[in-house]
């Protein structure tokens, strides 16, 4: 009779919740083929059956049931184990990091051309604005790698990684303001209420650490909180909530919850606890439910996590080189350059999916002062994951991605002087990169006008951006679905398609 | 290999043929028979008999096939739908000749060779669906083809019939009708009901179900010690009348009514919408009927003679997040929140995703596109704007809540207010006979041509010598402003003078002259010369940035000839606005001038071009609060707002700005259409109308008496205006006077209009009938009709689900096609029409379900039903359910005795860990004292950062409507349970009592009770004195492990006990907490 994945449904993999697991599939075994078999053997089946009809679940059972759906992962041999997913929170400009316009530096102060613009919409912020002057990047670009890639000065560090770097410079959103376009990067959908990506890999892959989250999240204390973040960023939407983002804080309580009263270690948890198993294997005896056995699972999972998480967490172990390798910051627990070594951490504990958020980017005005400080707090960093990833062996089967929700505008919203101005919202391209597992390192992909405003070659959505991705961990996103309110749901809704000129 | 295969025969040859099949069911063949795989002949034979269209064989079409031959017109492919008999049996479009479904012949059916294909390019459903049948639900196929393709209508859009109530053997231990339905099933499957449970269970059982709070030592000893025959129906009795029990029932609404304490999105700010929530608690409290529960919050504000309490109630549709980030486009966010109200209305009150039609016809169920936008019109009529105002001021419309002392407070000033302008009527009768002697005195003459009406006159701007300098104060100079800071001014000739040239991006700021509140009477003039290409922009405001803060202030905006001339608090709902009717003429100079008498009316607001008034349309007139911002107050600006809207390439000149009402005669003056000296002359030629003008001139411009009569009366309206503005305000329905028009947005987008409509039901659940009004009033009478085949059984559905944990239709917020099929058929009809004939009674229909025997049984399952009933949905046994979110944390502080049982008002902050709102860039700052001890249901909801406790037991984010939570088991809930404040603190409360408690054996009996409601077998108790004593001795020998037990949360121990001992304890408490006997209710 299978089981509900959006109720009573959990299925840990733990060894002690193994058994349970067990039973269910040998109940699913045992029901099949009763069915097969037993019809004309016993005859008795139209009871059952009847109860069987009436009693399933919002949709008949098969083969495209949630078990057979996750039983078919991996649908592609995988590529990458795990992601690091650098979020930069505001929606960082292309022209001052990656999309390099020399072609500008003519037009500077010009308004922009509709011929270009196209009548498409702009934000409420700027599109009253009577003029919009067209502003080259302020800082200059060099040519870096193999290939000779423009990049910004602002990214010294990263510029020093450009070969292991796929750079997509022709993403784009449909999303035109923060809320709807993150929700839909991260979710697949405006709106509120979809699982996020890390849910629905937590959902399809399962984890690999018994004592850890499979998605654990890390925001960063030392950017500016200029646009809010929230939580149903990295929510379980309608699959269940073990599958939601675990954020991990600096700070005493590093997981909610985690830390047992004052005074009282671990040892004296581990004795509470065996009582308490003992109290609820006595309440087993007398009501004899499955769910007790789980309940005593979950308390043991629980303990797991308060004893290994205090030491995935500590960095003091760090060497020094390593320190300096991510840079100033790293050695101050919850900035993003700590959190991007902690991400490694966490990375070669096999956890699946790691995404850290740094606000900060969104500069409507002044952004020639506010970009390079964003650049400054966490160009070294970012680099420094990609070299200690690849030199620890684990660039091979992780996959990084940087990349905000949107772009800037080629116009300066409000005044443009000789040294200042500010960008509005773009969705209609901006850049991400990737590196590591399974995407071809040293490329750029993608073109875009010379304003930046329109894509020229080889757009990518982010529903094709969320298909490669999954595609990568091995997963057909359009077969990796959970059926909610009658309708079956995937990430990326009923668009998206992997770009394969991206991997490798 | 493909085997034989059974007799396909005619629908008319059925009977003969069900004998036939039965005997010989593999030597029969037949010419028109089709050669079936082994597995699918297999479970062929596994069907039942009769195979029944909605139970057996719809589940299967409606999941695998009507994605694609389905509802949704657009995407029907090869024009064949399968929801539809004739269009199903009918020649294919495109294979002539052939059918998708020839009833009684599989040979000739398309569909079975489709289905049992082997190649790719032939199979159904494609392998691009990645959808696959079953080998049964192949077989259901090819039966129900053999059997005659019998199609039903869907069983939940057909209204309910009461159905005869079955016999049972288990007569003895029936109670209510609904024990003989399920007992006659358990019957036919062969299951046993198990006993009755024991009392204490019970008393827990029902204590929790009904009021969300357990039983308190002396409710169960009272229980126990009644041999009475009804003594449990004291009990349920007792707890329908509780006042917890609005509290507990007004839980699942509030998630249904997506209630939340901020408005969601983004810039997540607070709000206050408790006095919606204390109104659902009062509502089951006085048991309210149903229908009229619902009607009042879908339509209250439409009711005949609505009273502040069905306006209050109809925050239900308000309820939905609300958008404040800067720049969003404001059509966009209004078009979700009529989304949201309309889905809402769909899932919350019939159980159907009416939602997935918004951007196609639904897959699934016959709701098609335009019926989705004919719903939706039923909502979009609200005055409300997309983008909320930044300074917190609740969204409009919104309703006055005063205290009592507000409103007498009001009451009082409003009769002040009218007896000012009593008092100023008078004095404007006398000055007509002072106007006289004035008159005589040739006044006119006296003034020179060209030279300003002065009385009032606080600025004047003639950019004459290039200078922004206010002719009335010279200290006081404007600016031009891009962002912060000044701009050169751009000026150009004008006459022998200069006027302003504007660039559509900079405004000109006057502050502070222009600085007034609704109680002020003032007028603002000016030429403005408006170039033909512009479409848009504002000419004066006082305000900024304006959507960002709903327009508070005043303004003055030109949009695509026509002038719109506003005043608002919160625009459009808390405003007035007038529309005029004329064009505005362009590439030429023309005087414009608003006056505004300081009434808050719309007919106290004018505005004059070329010194005629000119004629205007109200479109909204209802200005309640005031008009200045909280902070940061501009004054007057002219020419565009911060971020643009600005009129580009427009040139003004000779801006005057009057403290008071000027008169008609004067404003011709000052648009230069009359001098001094032409009045004079032409009243001299008995120009009586003219003279009469100069009678109002003399009264509201020279006479001291009007003038100091008008002072009174700005004194007192202010005063009002000060009083109003702190009153509380919520978020109501409202219809706009001129309905906005609706019409099928193409993919859903908000820009993208196809046909319009207006409002309708869809007739494939109950056509809406002609004798109702096609509005929301009308929609809600719609919704309680008598023949509406959903309302009933989806409201008993949920009420069923609080029960036994989940509904008689599991899937609660899916009655369609795609829908779990009800568990009980029968009995879901029987109660809902029972609820109906009730007169909707709620409480009643609670008394019944948990008076059954079906509801007391005992939630031990028998191996047998754990085999063939594992979910129990045929409850052979009692209900078995973990704790919600909300009964977890207040069955510790009931348990504790902290609890604090008080009904209703602001939602509280208990503990949380710090820093979790920072994310959200705001803080939270924990309450202290009894707050703490609130119950969960009164915890804020902020949506973006759900409270960890709350969140972590699934309690939603109310976000959106949630009729069916989560009820999932982690690991994390055991940390919530081990170590958040709440539960250590509750646990030393505990540890404290049980450390007073005579012996250490029945203190640990007494605190198990209080936490799980049963008395612990001496096992138990063995079990956990010896936790007890080897946590003492740990204590007594390492203090310092005791801290965080002993002081953790804001309650103290008494220092004169052991302390080590009441540590000890404290961890005995919380180990009974994190057990099964207290986190599930069995």
């Amino acid at each position: 009779m299978g089981h509900s994945h959006h109720d009573e449904e959990f299925r840990l993999n733990t060894p002690e919740a193994s058994f349970l697991n067990r039973k269910l599939d040998r109940r699913n075994f045992l029901m099949k083929t009763s069915l097969g078999l037993g019809a004309l053997a016993t005859g008795s089946l139209l009871g059952m059956d009847a109860l069987r009809a009436s009693t399933s679940k919002s949709g008949p059972e098969d083969a495209s049931s949630q078990e057979a759906i996750l039983a078919a992962i991996p649908h592609i041999a995988p590529r990458a184990k795990r992601v690091v997913y650098l979020f930069m929170a505001g929606g960082p400009s292309q022209f001052e990091t990656f999309d390099y316009k020399p072609a500008l530096f003519n037009l500077a102060g010009q308004n922009l051309p509709e011929s270009v613009r196209k009548g498409q919409r702009l934000t409420g912020m700027s599109a009253s604005q009577a003029a919009l002057p067209m502003v080259p990047s302020i800082y200059k670009f060099n040519q870096h790698g193999k290939n000779q890639t423009w990049v910004s000065e602002l990214l010294p560090h990263t510029a020093k990684v450009v070969d292991d770097l796929c750079i997509v410079k022709s993403l784009y959103s449909e999303a035109i303001n923060h809320d709807p376009a993150i929700t839909f990067f991260q979710t697949g959908n405006q709106l509120a209420g979809r699982p996020s990506i890390g849910s629905w890999v937590s959902y399809g892959l399962g984890s690999d650490n018994l004592n850890l989250p499979s998605f654990i999240v890390l925001v960063s204390k030392n950017a500016p909180q200029d646009q809010p973040l929230y939580a149903r960023l990295w929510g379980n939407g309608f699959l269940p909530t073990r599958h939601q983002g675990v954020q991990f804080r600096s700070g005493k309580d590093p997981v909610l919850f985690l830390n047992n009263p004052d005074g009282y270690d671990g040892s004296d948890r581990k004795e509470m606890l065996d009582y308490l198993g003992k109290l609820n294997r006595l309440q087993n005896e007398a009501f004899g439910d499955p769910e007790i056995d789980n309940r005593i699972a979950q308390y043991e999972m629980a303990f797991r996590m308060q004893t290994s998480v205090p030491g995935v967490i500590d960095l003091s172990n760090e060497s020094e080189e390593v320190f300096d390798l991510y840079g100033p910051g790293s050695r101050d627990a919850g900035t993003y350059a700590a959190n991007c070594i902690l991400a490694r951490k966490l990375l070669e504990k096999d956890v699946k999916f790691v995404q850290l958020y740094h606000q900060g980017w969104d500069q409507h005005g002044g952004l020639p002062k506010n970009i390079a400080r964003q650049c400054k707090d966490t160009d070294q960093a970012t680099a420094a994951l990609v070299v200690d990833l690849k030199r620890r062996g684990l660039l091979e089967d992780t996959l990084v991605i940087w990349g905000g929700e949107f772009g800037r505008t080629v116009y300066s919203q409000g005044k443009l002087t000789a040294t200042d101005y500010g960008r509005d919202h773009h969705p209609r391209c901006f850049t991400m990169w990737m590196a590591g597992a399974g995407v071809k390192a040293g490329i750029s992909y993608g073109e875009t006008d010379d304003f930046s405003y329109n894509i020229t070659k080889d757009p990518v959505h982010v529903h094709d951006f969320q298909a490669t991705l999954m595609h990568l961990l091995g997963i057909d996103h359009e077969r990796l679905t959970y059926k909610f309110q009658g309708r079956r749901f995937r990430l990326t809704d009923v668009h998206g398609k992997v770009v394969n000129a991206l991997l490798s | 290999m493909a085997v034989h295969t059974r007799s396909l025969k005619r629908a008319k040859y059925l009977n003969m043929h069900r004998i036939f099949f039965a005997m010989f069911i593999f030597t029969v063949l037949s010419a028109c028979s089709v050669s079936l795989p082994d597995d699918v002949a297999e479970a062929y034979q596994a069907l039942p008999e009769d195979l029944d269209y909605n139970l057996h064989v719809k589940p299967v079409l409606s999941d695998k096939c009507f994605v694609c031959h389905g509802p949704d017109k657009a995407k029907q492919k090869a024009g064949l739908r399968l929801d539809i008999r004739d269009n199903a049996i009918g020649e294919l479009d495109e294979s002539p000749g052939k059918f998708a479904i020839d009833p009684g012949n599989t040979q000739g059916s398309e569909l079975v060779h489709r289905i049992l294909s082997d190649d790719p390019d032939y199979l159904m459903p494609s392998p691009e669906s990645h959808l696959t049948l079953s080998a049964r639900e192949k077989a259901i196929l090819v039966k129900w083809i053999d059997q005659g393709a019998e199609y039903k209508p869907h069983w939940a859009f057909v209204k309910p019939t009461l159905p005869k109530v079955p016999k049972t053997q288990y007569e003895s231990k029936v109670i209510n009708e609904i024990d003989r339905f399920i007992f006659h099933r358990l019957e036919t499957e062969g299951l046993t009901p198990s006993n009755e449970a024991n009392r204490e269970l019970l008393l827990r059982r029902v204590s929790l179900d009904l009021t969300g709070l357990p039983p308190t030592l002396e409710e169960i000893g009272n229980f126990l010690n009644d041999k009475s025959a009804d003594a449990y129906e004291k009990q349920v009795d007792r707890l329908l009348n509780s006042e917890q029990f609005g509290e507990k029932m007004a839980v699942d609404w509030l998630d249904l009514a997506r209630f939340a304490d901020s408005h969601g999105y983004t810039v997540d700010r607070l709000r206050d919408m408790s006095p919606y929530r204390d109104w659902v608690i009062q509502a089951f409290n006085k048991n309210y009927p149903y229908n009229k529960f619902i009607q009042w919050q879908l339509a209250g504000d439409m009711m005949p003679n609505p009273t502040k309490e069905m306006k209050l109630a109809t925050a239900f549709n308000r309820n939905h997040a609300q958008n404040m980030e800067g720049g969003i486009i404001d059509e966009e966010f209004q078009t979700e929140y009529v989304v949201d109200r309309t889905n809402t209305f769909g899932e919350a009150f019939m159980g159907l995703s009416v939602g997935c039609a918004r951007c196609h016809d639904h897959k699934y169920d016959p709701i098609s596109q335009k019926n989705y936008y004919e719903l939706f019109s039923f909502f979009n009529n609200v005055p409300e704007a997309g983008q909320i105002s930044w300074d917190d001021a609740m969204p409009g419309p919104t309703l006055l809540l005063p205290t009592e002392r507000q409103e007498k407070i009001i009451a009082f000033l409003s009769k002040e207010v009218d007896e000012k302008e009593s008092k100023l009527h008078e004095s404007e009768r006398q000055a007509d006979a002072a106007f006289e002697t004035w008159y005589q005195s040739n006044p006119l003459h006296r003034m020179s041509d060209g030279k300003l009406p002065n009385s009032g006159l606080v600025g004047y701007y003639t950019f004459d010598n290039g200078s922004l300098r206010n002719a009335m104060d010279t200290r006081q100079s404007g600016v031009v402003r891009l962002g912060s800071g000044p701009e050169s001014p751009v000026f150009e000739s004008r006459g022998n003078g200069k006027a302003l040239h504007l660039n559509g991006d900079a405004w000109l700021d006057l502050s502070p002259v222009g600085l007034f509140r609704k109680g002020d009477a003032f007028s603002i003039g000016l030429f403005v010369y408006i170039p033909k290409e512009l479409k848009e922009g504002v000419i004066f405001h006082k305000s900024t940035m304006e959507r960002h803060f709903n327009y508070r202030g005043y303004d003055l905006y030109l949009k695509d000839n026509k002038l719109r001339l506003s005043m608002s608090h919160v625009a459009p709902a808390n405003a007035i606005r007038k529309y005029t009717i004329e064009n505005i003429p362009r590439d030429t100079w023309v005087h414009l001038m608003m006056t505004y008498d300081g009434s808050s009316r719309a007919m106290g607001l004018r505005l004059y071009q070329n010194g005629v008034e000119a004629p205007m349309e109200t479109v909204a007139d209802n200005l309640t609060k005031d008009i200045l911002l909280y902070q940061g107050q501009p004054g007057l600006q002219i020419g565009a707002w911060d971020r643009g809207w600005g009129i580009k390439d427009a040139r003004v000149d000779d801006i005057t700005v009057y403290n008071r009402e000027v008169t008609p005669l004067e404003v011709r003056i000052i648009a230069g259409k009359e001098s001094w000296s032409e009045t004079a002359s032409k009243i001299m030629r008995n120009d009586s109308k003219l003279f009469e003008e100069l009678k109002v001139y003399y009264r509201s411009a020279v006479n001291k008496e009007v003038a100091a009569s008008l002072q009174e009366l700005r004194a007192v309206r202010n005063a009002r205006a000060d009083s109003v503005e702190s009153i509380k305000e919520v978020m109501i329905m409202e219809e706009m006077a001129r309905p906005r028009k609706s019409h099928v947005l193409l993919r859903g987008n908000y820009d993208a209009f196809g046909e319009e409509v207006v409002g309708n039901t869809p007739a494939s659940i109950l056509p809406f009938p002609g004798d109702l009004p096609k509005n929301r009033l009308g929609l809600s009478e719609w919704l309680i009709r008598d023949d509406h085949p959903l309302t009933a059984r989806v409201a008993v559905n949920r009420f069923w689900q609080n029960y036994f944990g989940a509904g008689i239709v599991k899937t609660m917020e899916d009655f369609g096609n795609q829908g779990e099929l009800p568990s009980h058929a029968e009995l879901l009809d029987w109660l809902a029409i029972t609820f109906r004939d009730s007169g909707w009674d709620v409480k009643k229909l609670q008394k019944l379900i948990v008076m059954s025997a079906t509801y007391r049984r005992d939630s031990r399952a028998s191996q047998e039903s754990r085999t063939k009933d594992p979910e129990n949905r045929l409850l052979s046994h009692g209900p078995a359910n973990r704790l919600s979110a909300e009964m977890m944390r207040d069955n510790a502080l009931a348990a504790c005795g902290l609890l604090k049982k008080e009904i209703g008002g602001k939602s509280v902050k208990p503990y949380q860990p710090e820093g979790l709102w920072e994310i959200n860039n705001t803080r939270y700052v924990p309450d202290t004292g009894q707050a703490l001890y609130r119950r969960s249901l009164y915890v804020i909801v902020k949506r973006t950062v759900p409270h960890p406790t709350m969140a972590t037991f699934d309690a939603p984010s109310r976000s959106y409507c949630v009729v069916r939570r989560q009820k999932t088991n982690t690991p994390l809930q055991s940390l919530v349970t081990l170590n958040d404040p709440t539960f250590v603190e509750a646990a030393r409360v505990l540890g404290e009592q049980m450390t007073t408690d005579s012996n250490a054996r029945e203190g640990v009996v007494n605190a198990y009770r209080r936490l799980t409601g049963r008395t612990p077998d001496s096992k138990e108790v063995d079990l956990l004195l010896e936790l007890q004593q080897v946590e003492y001795k740990k204590f007594r020998d390492h203090p310092e492990k005791a801290k965080g037990w002993l002081t953790t949360g804001q309650y103290s121990v008494d220092r004169k006990l052991d302390t080590s001992l009441v540590a000890a304890n404290t961890v005995v408490a919380s180990a009974i907490m994190n057990s099964d006997a207290t986190l599930t209710k069995r």
